[in-house]
């Protein structure tokens, strides 16, 4: 029978959870980081996650509804980060087009759902299940601390892998550095109303369950990509032999 | 640990922070220098959270683009964009209490 973690045994527990145990395996992944990838396979990237990210806003606006009015603090982080999202500077999802858009393809393609695989459809839709229907605190956990988080160290990979093993521009990859702050802030703040507020032992172990669905949400939404979109072009065998010669630290940052 | 030592409205607040920090994500979680660091965007465009570095100036990263393009020539002014940078060294900086205004498009 689980017992009451202390905020320093629940945050190790989360952190773990978030890993999964197989995410940095996912192909596209490994493809990505070893340079492989065409500049039209990231543009698929791209027209895919829009669909993911894009909503951000939307997701946490249903948890915003539904977070108790005496939880002060956590609404008004909910707020902020709605705020950031879509006004506090560029719109974040401008600047997946603009990437997108020196890739290849266009806005038009990005925007319309049409676009975007089986797999992408379902992670969307779980973001939207857990924002409406979990506990405010678990979807806080799930969209917050589970995905949202992880952007900042991702990122800060992926970003000089773009610029020079892909030759994108400072300007073309912005969508990319623009997330290693403010996502930083998002993903700590976070963290606190979750280990604040997942008060008993039932809370912090649903939180920690929706952590580890996020990391498998996230693991089939990158694998798809690769079947979907790049198997045609570049044979598993190919990455398999890559894979060894991919930092596991690498991997694992390239799934969000 | 780098020791900052930041200064606003005639105050001067002492901290120290962890290697390969970025002051506005402290503040952005309520750590030192909040609440007296002020910043917006995150992002390298509004400006808010510019300042003039007085000393260690040489020790941080060259600005990058989105500097260059929001300062202008407050750079050589000293100013930096807190959000675009990464702490490793003891630094000293000051906040005006209005944010400068972006430098006016070069016209064609």
């Amino acid at each position: 029978m689980p017992e009451l973690m202390s905020h320093v045994e629940f945050r190790t527990a989360l952190e773990n959870a978030i890993k999964g145990k197989s995410a940095n395996k996912a192909p596209f992944s490994i493809a990505w980081a070893s340079g492989k990838l065409s500049r039209a396979h990231l543009g698929k990237w791209a027209e895919n996650h829009y669909h993911y990210v894009g909503p951000f806003a939307d997701y946490l606006a249903y948890i915003y509804a539904r977070m108790p009015a005496q939880y002060v603090e956590a609404k008004d982080f909910l707020l902020a980060n709605m705020y950031e999202e879509e006004i506090g500077g560029d719109r974040h999802t401008d600047l997946l087009i603009r990437f997108a858009e020196a890739c290849g393809t266009t806005r038009a393609r990005v925007i319309d759902p049409d676009n975007m695989t089986a797999t992408t459809r379902g992670l969307q839709s779980w973001c939207y299940s857990v924002a409406m229907r979990e506990d405010p605190i678990v979807a806080v956990a799930a969209l917050v601390v589970g995905l949202e988080s992880q952007v900042p160290s991702i990122y800060r990979k992926q970003t000089p892998t773009l610029r020079e093993k892909y030759k994108f521009s400072d300007q073309e990859v912005e969508f990319f550095d623009l997330h290693i702050v403010s996502d930083e802030i998002h993903g700590e703040r976070g963290y606190q109303i979750v280990l604040e507020h997942a008060n008993t032992v039932e809370l912090q172990q649903r939180c920690l369950k929706i952590c580890e669905i996020g990391a498998q949400m996230r693991l089939s939404y990158t694998t798809a990509l690769y079947w979907d979109y790049v198997a045609n072009d570049i044979p598993i065998s190919e990455i398999e032999n890559v894979e060894p010669k991919v930092q596991h630290a690498e991997r694992q940052l390239l799934q969000a | 640990m780098p020791r900052v030592t930041f200064h606003r409205d005639g105050q001067a607040y002492l901290g120290e922070v962890a290697d390969n920090t970025n002051l506005v994500v402290r503040a952005g979680v309520k750590q030192f220098p909040f609440p007296h660091l002020r910043y917006g965007c995150g992002m390298g465009k509004c400006g808010k959270c510019a300042c003039r570095v007085l000393k260690g100036a040489e020790l941080l990263s060259e600005p990058n683009w989105k500097e260059k393009k929001r300062l202008g020539p407050g750079l050589d002014e000293g100013y930096r964009l807190i959000c675009q940078l990464w702490i490793n060294h003891d630094v000293e900086l000051e906040q005006d209490r209005i944010p400068s205004e972006p430098p006016s498009p070069a016209v064609a």
